[in-house]
């Protein structure tokens, strides 16, 4: 999905008042503004880019608390340092993803590897209605287990598999974006998401023997 | 590496080629790798139950997607964010103002200060009080070698650029050089006659220039009538 997309699913997003996304104010442009103090430009920016940038923060942290901050981050950086980006090396999309993915390491690093499962974001984004609607209240739990599972095995994958699954398989990018933003071939998106693919199957496949083995060893 | 790569081909596809080409086999693409990929599948049990497994992995992970899909950073973020843009240009303006202020107030300080040495300078030159030239002596010390006769009294006192045609007044006694003053007053003809000199009782009464030529006591020693008082 280009920033572009973004930006009219940022403008018209339920709960918020509906902003002039104008097409052709592009992101330089509007950060050059921002940089001469201009706070709409700097919001539209802002806009254009959060969702995106929380949704990646949040799958890779699993917290929205340590997403929250990532982002509020990534955003500050661009407020203090807007020389930082140069559009020579790119889009800011992938400046601003670039430096979220630092921000990601430093928190995965300085914080224990402990599991949220408990990934509600603040504006009531859990499972959506339409999926719920599709099961009985059975299924619903059985999905909702497994949905939580694979959430536990996503956070578990090592970064570079996490960060490629979480783009191309959470966020549906396609390989040539991920790889773009990841700055590698396509070739290496495609090797970690082979290789992230089978240690999520190996590791789904430990937590659901868990609960049998558990229950076997009594 | 892209699984067109990958496959060699001819000889049908390996486990390890099919591992790498399934991630596309979800795909509506038609490719000779995919239709390899399916063929291997058909006969190989094994990756046929990897594959299977991959795609209810696949659909754990699309409904994973959905829940997060609509996430977006809280309201309070955009706030926080603005507070802070706020306040960096805010304190830019502040020290933008500042400096300028400073920058204004250094030029003003230097503007001052020119137009009073400017002040002072014309105020030097229009009140100043030096040494004949034939006297050699030096001119920034005439304002205090006027003894007793200061430049108020006398009225105004002018340097003397051409001082060599004094004539002597009767009685008077030359004194060192350096030690006389050039003073430039306006006065009746008649007073000339005061200082021992004659005077055309026709034009007693008119007002002229005169040099006079004071030495330190006070008292003329010389006089001089420019050309245009004669």
């Amino acid at each position: 999905m280009s920033s572009r997309e973004y930006s009219k699913k940022a403008a018209v997003a339920p709960g918020e008042m509906p902003i002039a996304v104008k097409d052709d104010e592009r992101d330089d442009v509007l950060l050059r503004r921002s940089a001469k103090g201009d706070e709409e430009a700097f919001a539209l920016l802002y806009r254009r880019h959060q969702a995106p940038l929380y949704r990646f923060a949040l799958r890779m942290s699993g917290h929205p608390w340590a997403a929250e901050e990532i982002v509020q981050d990534v955003f500050m950086t661009l407020i203090r340092e807007p020389k930082k980006f140069d559009p020579e090396r790119g889009t800011l999309g992938a400046f601003l993803y670039g430096v979220a993915r630092n921000r990601v390491m430093k928190h995965l690093e300085r914080t224990p590897r402990d599991l949220s499962l408990d990934e509600q974001s603040e504006r009531g984004n859990g499972i959506p209605s339409r999926v719920i609607e599709r099961f009985t209240p059975a299924e619903y739990a059985e999905s909702r287990e497994r949905s939580q599972q694979v959430r536990a095995a996503v956070l578990e994958l090592p970064v570079e598999f996490r960060e490629t699954v979480a783009l191309c398989e959470l966020e549906e990018m396609s390989y040539e974006e991920a790889a773009r933003l990841l700055d590698c071939p396509v070739g290496t998106i495609r090797s970690r998401l082979h290789r992230g693919r089978a240690l999520l199957l190996a590791k789904l496949e430990m937590l659901r023997d868990a609960p049998r083995r558990a229950n076997a060893s009594r | 590496m892209p699984a067109d790569k990958q496959f060699s081909g001819d000889a049908g596809m390996t486990c390890e080629e099919f591992a790498l080409a399934a991630l596309d086999l979800d795909s509506a693409a038609d490719s000779p790798v995919l239709q390899a990929a399916r063929e291997h599948m058909r006969h190989c049990s094994h990756c046929e139950a990897l594959q299977q497994q991959w795609q209810a992995l696949r659909a754990d992970l699309r409904l994973l997607g959905q829940e997060t899909r609509e996430a977006q950073a809280p309201d309070r973020v955009e706030m926080r964010l603005r507070q802070e843009f706020r306040t960096k240009y805010k304190t830019m303006k502040t020290r933008r103002a500042a400096v300028a202020a400073t920058w204004a107030l250094a030029a003003a300080a230097v503007l001052l200060i020119l137009v009073s040495w400017v002040r002072w300078h014309n105020d030097q030159t229009r009140i100043a009080v030096v040494h004949p030239t034939t006297t050699n002596a030096p001119q920034d010390t005439a304002p205090q070698s006027t003894g007793p006769a200061t430049p108020d009294e006398l009225g105004e006192v002018l340097v003397a650029s051409n001082s060599g045609d004094f004539t002597l007044l009767p009685g008077s006694v030359p004194s060192a050089l350096e030690d006389t003053t050039v003073v430039h007053v306006q006065m009746q003809r008649a007073a000339l006659g005061a200082l021992g000199l004659t005077v055309n009782e026709e034009h007693a009464g008119d007002w002229i220039q005169v040099d006079l030529l004071v030495g330190d006591d006070g008292l003329p020693q010389a006089v001089r009538l420019p050309q245009t008082s004669n």
